[in-house]
């Protein structure tokens, strides 16, 4: 039988059950993570998160937004489109992948640097821990420091403590211009690292190779340019002066992040970290059944 | 030997207080109203002292309150017969990488000194909380404290890097923001002295911008300010700053010698700042100007000297001051709504002041919805402490019900605890205790504060709680 709960209430029962019976669980909302270099055992059941869908409350005055962590970061996208807004997730592998799964990685992508990693966009969440407790930390609004930080603790956890459901999100207003260059160079790293500290930093630059942005494109530096006219104006200048500047399409961004993957690094901790890890997976999972075998 | 001589060993004897006269001083801290007695107090000199002190502290199974400044406006740092641990004394800047731009400091360097360091290198330290001047980095980094330029910058969780930290029983962890495994660091910043103590801190230093410029625009309606905050949130302008005061809280300035200039003829006024790169910046000043205009501002003063914004900043910061002014005692409150929220809740606010007989001045954040409706107000007046105290009751009620949350950068400490259970449920409070239990599983720091007590009862601490700290739990027991 296919575990695919409807309600939190029945995902928190299958939980309840699986860790009863100490059942690994592999938890699915669009399946585009898992080759993510973590691999979770190979008898864990697949969970089926792709009920928890769609906007929830959306109040664009707000610039927050509540989504179902099931949805796709392409329907966000669409969804905060039309109020002339965003939220600046852009992970790495693409949009197809949902909002659950960006948060439960951690994935930023080349928007991080100038606009937040995931942990610095994410408001609140709703989630099922590995007992079944079904916790709500954090909230929708854009400050909050109410008791202890779950929501920093599950950001980047990989599903390894609580089934993510719902997603509260920051938005900002799309910036009025928004362009995309590609300078020619072979020095794009240096490039990069200037423009970063220049007065009209881009909101994204990212190193490409020959041929990453279609057969014969050449090495350089891909750069986005984001703001009122006049900052782009002058943004657009500086670039100019770097080199050989062409104009890219905003798609030239795809084949950028889908060429890069979310990873669960395995970089090794100090033993004191690794005991509080441990403890963190003990105290939220402690029959070690949500994606078995991925975080420690 | 007692427990204080071994500290004594540790820091010398003057840095380890015991009489109640010396103690008296660190009964309170911040926020007025609630006095605690610490059993003693201990004031070590840098982060060896500071760690063997946790360590003696940690052997004697002896419960401990980390404390800054003192500046909190939550009583988190209130000791009620626990340890006081006051970190003032490590106050070195240990480097600045103006490269990397990033500061390694000591945690009680006081958060404006920062800023002054790293002034040669044109750079600063963004977050910004009202008390600058005298708040440290590591009260800061405990509270994840936030301050007017957080609507642009982020709040103190997003610009630390690392932090080593003493464990309550004496553990050493360096905590990174880059580590592998579960994000430590975040869970770490905002844990109100409950997980630890920070030993040292690598924060973010932050690009001084190109220009800066301040608007104070003034309104004869504060639903008509409320409502421009939202239109400029909405046009897309990030302002550097968007902050609020009512005619309450100008009244207050204007009377002290912190005054600005502001109207005080004004319903409210708005403070805005906009900064970044020098082109584009006019836009982004006309755009604002506009929309206040549009919105029934009277006037919109434009600041862009250095010496016009001060003071244009001055009466915004030394508000809380000015309000000592008024009356004996002082609500500070701080709660987040959303931010369309704003028009009704300011309403609201002042219904429930005026059925309560008292006087709500409000000043606050208003671009991140962040409000701080204070009461100036005399304890010893005991009819008029509860009007005060049911005021409050309802305005956070009132903000909970509006979507919202009951601290947005003050904390939990002791002050916010009886409405934890009005915004959590049980099992996410069970949860805040799990993790709490990871970092101190014996509760012995900071003790009763941030999660009422009788949410994490059924999960008895692994080892016996020390005297101070059941005491402490009975004396709280959630309901302050």
């Amino acid at each position: 039988m296919t575990l695919r709960p409807a309600s939190v209430a029945e995902l928190a029962s299958v939980i309840t059950d699986a860790a009863a019976a100490r059942r690994g669980l592999r938890l699915i909302a669009r399946g585009t993570w898992l080759d993510g270099g973590a691999p979770v055992s190979a008898d864990a059941e697949p969970l089926y998160l792709d009920a928890f869908d769609g906007i929830i409350e959306y109040e664009p005055g707000d610039l927050t937004i509540t989504v179902g962590a099931a949805m796709s970061v392409a329907e966000l996208d669409a969804a905060t489109a039309q109020h002339g807004q965003w939220c600046p997730l852009a992970p790495w592998g693409g949009d197809d992948g949902s909002v659950g799964a960006t948060i439960a990685t951690a994935t930023a992508g080349p928007l991080a640097h100038a606009l937040g990693l995931p942990r610095d966009l994410v408001l609140g969440v709703e989630c099922v821990d590995g007992t079944g407790k079904t916790l709500r930390p954090g909230g929708k609004v854009v400050k909050n420091v109410a008791g202890f930080d779950l929501v920093r603790l599950m950001t980047g956890s990989w599903g390894s403590l609580a089934a993510i459901t719902r997603v509260s999100l920051r938005l900002r207003a799309r910036p009025a211009v928004d362009e995309t260059w590609l300078v020619v160079t072979d020095a794009a790293a240096d490039l990069c690292q200037r423009l970063r500290r220049s007065v009209t930093p881009p909101i994204a630059c990212e190193v490409v190779t020959r041929g990453t942005l279609g057969a014969n494109s050449p090495d350089g530096l891909l750069v986005r340019l984001a703001g009122n006219a006049a900052y782009v104006a002058a943004a657009r200048d500086a670039v100019h002066g770097a080199g050989d500047a062409q104009r890219a399409d905003a798609s030239a961004w795809t084949p950028v992040r889908t060429a890069a993957r979310p990873q669960a690094t395995r970089a090794m901790l100090d033993p004191a970290v690794r005991a509080l890890n441990d403890g963190v997976k003990h105290a939220f999972d402690p029959s070690g059944i949500l994606n078995p075998g991925i975080m420690g | 030997m007692t427990l204080a001589a071994s500290l004594r060993a540790i820091v010398g004897d003057t840095h380890v207080l015991e009489r109640a006269a010396e103690l008296l001083v660190y009964e309170s801290d911040g926020l007025p109203g609630y006095h605690r007695t610490p059993s003693l107090a201990v004031f070590p000199a840098n982060a060896d002292e500071a760690l063997a002190v946790v360590r003696t502290l940690a052997s004697a199974g002896v419960p401990y309150v980390p404390r800054g400044a003192g500046t909190g406006l939550s009583g988190g740092a209130l000791a009620d017969g626990a340890v006081l641990l006051g970190l003032h004394r490590l106050k070195k800047i240990i480097a600045i990488d103006p490269e990397r731009r990033v500061a390694r400091v000591e945690p009680g360097v006081v958060n404006v000194s920062l800023t002054k360091a790293a002034t040669k290198f044109g750079l600063h330290y963004a977050p910004d909380p009202s008390s600058q001047t005298a708040c440290t980095l590591g009260g800061n980094l405990a509270e994840n404290a936030g301050g007017p330029h957080c609507l642009k910058y982020g709040v103190t969780l997003n610009h630390v890097v690392a932090a080593k930290v003493a464990l309550p029983d004496g553990t050493v962890v360096e905590l990174n923001a880059d580590d592998s495994g579960y994000d430590l660091l975040g869970a770490f910043v905002g844990s109100e002295g409950c997980f630890g103590t920070a030993l040292e801190l690598t924060v973010k230093l932050t690009p001084n911008p190109e220009r800066v410029v301040t608007l104070l625009a003034d309104f004869t309606s504060i639903d008509d300010a409320a409502q421009t905050v939202s239109a400029i949130i909405a046009a897309g302008i990030l302002p550097a700053a968007l902050e609020m005061m009512d005619r309450a809280t100008v009244g207050a300035v204007e009377a002290s010698i912190y005054a600005a200039g502001y109207p005080t003829d004004a319903a409210a006024v708005l403070l805005v700042e906009v900064d970044g790169a020098a082109a584009g910046l006019d836009e982004d000043v006309q755009g604002v100007d506009r929309i206040c205009r549009a919105h029934g501002a009277r006037d919109v003063r434009i600041a862009t000297e250095p010496a016009a914004r001060a003071k244009l900043w001055q009466g915004r910061k030394k508000a809380f001051g000015a309000m000592g002014r008024l009356a004996p005692h002082l609500v500070v409150q701080d709660a987040v709504v959303p931010r369309t929220k704003l028009p009704s809740l300011l309403a609201q606010i002042s219904a429930i002041g005026a059925a309560n007989g008292v006087q709500v001045c409000n000043v606050f954040h208003a671009g991140d919805g962040n409000l701080h409706p204070n009461i100036p107000y005399n304890a010893n007046d005991r009819d008029e402490a509860d009007r005060v105290h049911h005021a409050m009751v309802a305005i956070m009620q009132a903000c909970i019900d509006a979507g919202g949350t009951i601290t947005g950068e003050h904390g939990v400490g002791l002050d916010k605890l009886r409405y934890m259970d009005a915004l959590f449920t049980a099992d996410t409070l069970d949860g805040m205790c799990r993790l709490r239990d990871v970092f101190d599983p014996d509760r012995r720091a900071n003790p009763g504060k941030v999660v009422p007590i009788r949410y994490c009862r059924e999960r008895r601490p692994n080892t016996q709680m020390a005297e101070g700290g059941r005491r402490m739990a009975d004396a709280t027991g959630g309901q302050l």
